[in-house]
């Protein structure tokens, strides 16, 4: 079997929809939810070199090292808004993240 | 377009370079002295806000390009960095009071909104995915800590939670649908794409969506404004006026600037999706805000609704659009920062008051202060001949020109729903009991709002000047 | 420097205000800080009361109260800027009249939008200039006469803050290059009028007269806007050197008004006309007038005497190239000049209250004025305009400083032999008195007469009708200003607790008098050639266009026209001397042998009955019918009430989704996402 263009678009779009499902299926625990946000992010990586690749264009590639490093400043700093709210609230269940509403 | 043509020079990129220095300068100085030089690092900042004005308004005129075209100053540019950078400025000054408190004295607080300036403005200059990208990113990843920067109140971490969840989720939509955008179309400049994107195939039409999903969430377009009550409520005051203000400018511009110069080819798609987040975002706008109680959220749903109501300019894909969506956030920024600076003058012995009830018989207690909230209520609400319906005025009239009359009577309508809440808020002003006298006001709180309500109430007579620059700096995109 | 005319005024304007709001707040530092705010308070116990004793139609001492802090600085600096700019007028005048020295100033630009574009720029030519002279030497007469006639006054500083900036909104609207701009210093004089009319605010007639003047206006400028909005249709611009070159072009065509083919030039004339009737207070739209003079004294002798109710006849002047186009309108001009010339003059004549007299007399004056410009000799009706802006404004401060002397005493059944306690006075209201009826010499003889010269020779259908109305109205002038001098000078006095603390004004009053009076004598006879002589095409050049030939056949009339003002003046001062001096019961028994005349005329025609069954009772009746049914039984019980319920249950149902849960708010921007991408592949977006 070739593996085209079609199979890692699907693999991206498969990805893609678990990270959302993961961010509004999971009641629990916020670290879940960041690990969601990687899985979306990877699946975009997935995209971009996968096109970059087909496309013979090398501004994917680039653009997928740029989302790599984005990503990770984003995990720290959501990591950091994380363990401040940790601080105040003593949980970091995502069912209790509920203060404010209306 | 070729690297070699469009050349690598950094005079374009001054503005933010001079921003993006200071911004380190006033961190080591920070870091070195420690919080009790906050108010110096404060107003350090608001200089250098103003510097970097000054050097956008220094650059050579006309169209300027650089980083192999990726990044693009031309009118629209400039008009909207003044204007952020403005925002910007002001959200600080509106902080000092906030930041006077032994326990809240954090100098990085004025460092992360220079730094979440500079992404506002790299991201009104980008002219290709990627610095698009990175422009809302160094602003969005800025705007989470700063939502939090209170660190001991839960309501304000859990705005910067919800915040940065919500936001990441948002960007990695915005990047999918970059990714598909640029595998169907094989390029990530604005002006490549533009050259492709003739057809609306699926794939860029699903790249499209996400893409501008994405963005919609920067500017709390209904359905992706989930987070805007909830993180107005809880961040503090001065962040929410901040909130209010410079990321809406860039998130609007960035939004402008890809549906017109990236997008021009499938103008009936992004049309629908337009249309449709304005009229979602005005309608909700109005509905929500009438049961609120606590004035912050109210400003929310009322910035959500304004944000549909700048959207119809754009759903015009006309000049005239343009030049509407831009009068509109200009004037939108002056009546919110107003209407910050009383929101944060509200306080009684010290404690800042949030809800709606606490404003009664605010003429009689302090009736300045009440007759300019009035004032910035009824431009808000649109009633003329305050800024605030010269705002609307112009948007409606480029829908009605481009022949969308259903979305213009929907937005009128919206509009006097809306009209109903800020009432309500000058009711309780002028004809509830008093509630006891608030503290004297902050003399920055006092020029910030002597400024923006003059601007709202004096516009009529001369709006020339705002007319002409947006003018030319809708032109610059066509 | 005609900047400096325009704007020092506004400059006097804000720092009287400055010091008017700071002095409010002073004495009332818990109150309101806004100007009218402060008196909301304590005062309005002590002012109810106060007033009690107080009888109609006199001047206001106002409760006693201590003044404003800064008073004499906000006096100072308000007449100061105003005796310059009045200075730099009568250069400008001698520049432009005489030097040629035509300018226009344009400031910045305005509004932009369209088709529409306005700028803001000051037009001087020679009309302007006559007019600046006019507005700014009265004006700084009046602000110094202010000095010394509102010392007692507490809001002072309030007072000279409306004076300035009335001035300066009349000094807009004379150097107005466009209809827009015009309108501006237009409406700006109104708001002026009406802020000092009702100065007084805490006595309900000056109220009630503020009211009526903005009311009454506000009819007349909405013919005014019409007008402009036609101009704008038929021209595409409100530039008045646009409008002049292209008038002669629209001469035959049409405007449909409410499915009428109506003349477009005749139709955009008489809309503009009804704005200068309303301001002018000419027949039908003069009802505000008299009302008006519950305004303190300086303010009739300055806004309803000399300058603001002559916007009318400035308009019409400046439009002169568009009027001579349109002879129809000339003649309704001509019609509605004469009438109320002689309508006004008869009311003048039985009236008790010294300054309603001089309001009629105004009123009928300013007729005669749109005599002239119906005859299309505009350069004369400017000339009336010139001299009457002398005598009246005289007439009024003289009035003003008797007023003064008899404590607040305006009724002049009351007075009498005042001539031996007030001597100054009594000498510069006689001049002024001479002035207006037309004595030979004086300023008011050379442009009376002139206009009844022009009435006679002018070929409009009603120049016979506006030539016997000018010169019976000029009998009857005569007669009623020195019936009025006669009753307040002469005889014997008939209050005599009033007469014997009677005293003479002081300086600051008795200076502007004599000015003005000088003003009365000496504004004829220097100015006659250049207004009504061969002069005239050297003198104002482009800014007037007189009918051809006009001013030339107007040297020509029979003798017995040119003398029959004189004659008249002549008879109606022997009436006069007849019955108020020789035989005083004479006009008692006339009144009692024709009862139905006499009541006819004190009550001024019955107009205000008759716009009282006519407009305002339907109105009330209009009112109260949609407040009662309308709005209690229909609006509230099937429209907003209901509509806001339903509005409350979507606002509920809204906030419900707001569930403050994360895995919600994403899923709705999953929804949302998911929603679009539906729509575009099924729905109508993938076509």
């Amino acid at each position: 079997m070739i593996i085209g263009l079609g199979h890692y678009l699907s693999v991206a779009a498969i990805l893609f929809t678990l990270g959302i499902l993961g961010i509004f299926l999971n009641r629990k625990n916020v670290i879940v939810i960041l690990m969601s946000i990687e899985l979306i992010l990877l699946a975009v990586n997935i995209n971009l070199v996968a096109f970059s690749s087909f496309l013979n264009d090398i501004v994917g590639q680039v653009f997928a090292l740029l989302v790599l490093t984005v990503a990770a400043a984003e995990a720290a700093i959501g990591l950091a808004v994380l363990v401040v709210y940790f601080r105040n609230r003593g949980s970091i269940a995502v069912e209790d993240i509920n203060l404010m509403k209306g | 377009m070729s690297f070699q043509a469009a050349g690598y020079s950094l005079t374009p990129a001054l503005p933010e370079l001079v921003l993006t220095v200071s911004a380190m300068v006033l961190l080591m100085l920070g870091a070195f002295r420690g919080e009790k030089i906050t108010g110096l690092v404060t107003a350090l900042a608001v200089a250098m806000l103003v510097v970097t004005g000054l050097v956008v308004l220094w650059l050579p005129a006309g169209k300027l390009t650089t980083f192999g075209g990726s990044f693009i100053v031309d009118d629209f540019a400039r008009f909207l960095k003044v204007l952020a950078l403005t925002g910007s400025a002001v959200a600080l000054i509106l902080s000092r009071g906030f930041l006077e408190e032994p326990s809240r004295r954090i100098f990085e607080y004025a460092i992360l909104i220079m730094l979440s300036t500079v992404g506002m403005m790299i991201l009104i200059s980008a002219a290709d995915l990627i610095t698009l990208y990175l422009g809302l990113e160094l602003m969005s990843l800025a705007l989470y800590v700063v939502a939090s920067s209170h660190r001991d109140d839960a309501k304000s971490t859990e705005a910067g939670l919800k915040y940065f969840v919500l936001g990441a989720l948002s960007s990695g939509m915005l990047l999918y649908g970059a990714s598909l955008i640029y595998g169907f179309t094989g390029t990530v400049s604005f002006a490549g794409i533009a050259a492709a994107a003739k057809e609306p195939t699926t794939g860029l039409v699903f790249g499209l969506v996400f893409l501008l999903a994405g963005l919609c969430f920067k500017i709390s377009a209904v359905p992706f404004h989930m987070w805007t009550p909830d993180v107005y409520e809880g961040a503090p005051t001065p962040v929410t006026a901040f909130f209010a203000s410079a990321p809406k400018v860039a998130a609007l511009a960035v939004f402008t600037r890809v549906a017109l110069t990236a997008f021009p080819g499938i103008t009936s798609q992004w049309q629908q999706i337009v249309v449709f987040v304005a009229i979602a975002s005005m309608v909700l706008g109005s509905f929500a805000a009438i049961g609120q109680k606590n004035i912050k959220r109210l400003m929310a749903y009322s910035s959500i609704g304004h944000m549909g109501f700048a959207l119809v300019g754009l759903a015009a894909g006309t000049q005239e659009g343009a030049q509407g969506v831009l009068v509109y956030i200009a004037i939108y920024v002056a009546m919110t920062l107003g209407t910050f600076s009383v929101i944060l003058a509200m306080k009684r012995n010290g404690q800042p008051v949030e809800t709606i009830s606490d404003f009664a018989g605010l003429s009689r207690t302090n009736p300045l202060l009440a007759f300019f909230l009035a004032m910035l209520l009824f431009s808000l609400a649109g009633i003329p001949p305050l800024a605030g319906f010269f705002a609307k005025f112009y948007v409606f009239l480029a829908a009605i020109k481009a022949g969308l009359f259903t979305l213009a009577v929907i937005g009128v309508v919206a509009s006097v729903i809306g009209a109903f809440y800020y009432l309500t808020i000058i009711k309780v002003m002028y004809f509830d009991e008093p509630k006891g006298a608030v503290d004297p006001v902050r003399t920055e709180l006092r020029t910030v709002l002597a400024v923006a309500g003059g601007f709202n109430m004096l516009f009529f007579i001369y709006p020339a000047p705002l007319i002409t620059a947006a003018t030319a700096a809708a032109k610059s995109l066509f | 420097m005609i900047q400096a005319i325009v704007f020092l005024p506004l400059i006097g304007a804000l720092v009287a205000g400055a010091i008017a709001i700071y002095g409010a707040h002073a004495r009332n530092p818990s109150g309101d800080e806004m100007e009218h705010g402060d008196h909301g308070h304590g005062a309005h116990a002590h002012a109810s009361d106060a007033h009690v004793h107080d009888d109609h139609g006199h001047d206001d001492h106002g409760p006693i109260e201590p003044p404003a802090a800064g008073s004499r600085a906000a006096e100072i600096i308000t007449t100061a800027l105003l005796l310059i700019a009045a200075g730099l007028s009568w250069v400008v005048l001698v520049d432009v009249g005489f030097l040629k020295h035509d300018a226009r100033v344009v400031l910045f630009s305005w509004i932009n939008s369209g088709d529409l574009n306005v700028n803001w720029t000051l037009r001087v030519d020679t009309l302007t200039a006559v007019m600046l002279v006019v507005v700014n030497t009265v004006s700084s007469l009046v602000h110094l006469y202010s000095i010394g006639y509102m010392n007692e006054d507490p809001n002072r500083p309030r007072f000279m803050a409306y004076l300035s900036l009335f001035t300066f909104a009349m000094l807009m609207l004379v150097t107005a290059d466009n209809l827009v701009q015009l309108f501006f210093g237009w409406e700006g004089v109104g708001l002026a009028s009406y802020l000092l009319i009702g100065f007084w605010f805490r006595k309900p007639s000056a109220n009630a007269a503020a009211i009526k003047a903005f009311v009454v206006n506000r009819v007349g400028d909405f013919g005014f806007a019409l007008g402009i909005f036609a101009i704008f249709m038929l021209v595409g611009s409100t530039d008045f050197d646009t409008i002049f070159g292209a008038a002669p072009g629209l001469t035959g065509k049409t405007i449909n008004f409410l499915g009428w083919n109506a003349d477009a030039l005749t139709l955009t004339c008489l809309l503009l006309f009804m704005g200068a009737m309303g301001k002018s207070a000419q027949f039908l739209l003069h009802t505000w007038l008299p009302d008006a003079m519950e305004g303190p004294t300086p303010v009739s002798a300055l806004i309803h005497a000399a300058t603001m109710v002559t916007a009318g006849v400035f308009m019409v002047a400046r439009l002169s190239p568009l009027f001579e186009l349109a002879p129809n309108a000339q003649a309704v001009v001509m019609l509605f000049g004469a009438s109320t010339a002689f309508f006004a003059a008869t009311i003048g004549l039985v009236q008790n209250d010294i300054k309603r007299i001089i309001a009629y007399s105004t009123c009928s004056q300013l007729g005669y004025m749109f005599v002239a410009m119906g005859a299309g000799a505009y350069s004369v009706g400017m000339f009336h305009l010139f001299t009457h802006a002398f005598f009246k404004a005289l007439l009024f401060l003289g009035a003003g400083s008797v007023i003064h002397a008899m404590h607040h005493e305006q009724d002049i059944r009351n007075m009498g032999g005042l001539k031996d306690r007030i001597p100054f006075t009594y000498i510069v209201m006689t001049i002024g008195t001479l002035a207006l009826t037309g004595f030979p010499l004086t300023a008011g003889y050379f442009s009376k007469d002139a206009i009844i010269e022009s009435a006679f020779v002018a070929h409009n259908p009603f120049a016979l009708y506006g030539f016997l109305m000018t010169v019976v109205a000029a009998l009857l002038t005569s007669f009623y200003s020195w019936r009025l001098v006669f009753k307040t000078f002469h005889g014997e006095p008939h209050d005599h607790h009033h007469y014997e603390q009677a005293h003479e004004s002081p300086l600051t009053m008795l200076v502007p008098l004599g000015v003005l009076a000088a003003g009365s004598i000496l504004a004829g006879f220097p100015f006659k050639e250049l207004f009504t002589g061969h002069g005239v095409g050297e003198f104002f050049r482009d800014s007037i266009k007189n009918k051809p030939d006009i001013l030339e056949e107007m040297h020509h009339v029979p003798a017995l026209v040119a003398y029959s003002p004189t004659i008249m003046m002549i008879v109606g001062f022997v009436v006069a001397w007849l019955f108020y001096i020789r035989r005083p019961y004479l006009p008692v028994e006339l009144a009692n042998q024709h009862q139905g005349l006499y009541k006819f005329l004190l009550n001024k025609w019955y107009f205000d009955e008759l716009y009282e069954i006519i407009f305002v009772r339907p109105a009330k009746w209009l009112g109260r019918f949609l407040w009662k049914k309308g709005d209690g039984f229909v609006i509230d019980g099937f429209g907003p009430d209901g509509v806001s319920a339903r509005v409350l249950d979507v606002t509920r149902n809204v906030v419900k989704l707001q569930t403050g849960y994360l895995y919600h708010y994403a899923f709705a921007m999953l929804v949302g996402v998911a929603g679009l991408i539906t729509w575009f592949i099924f729905g109508a977006g993938a076509r």
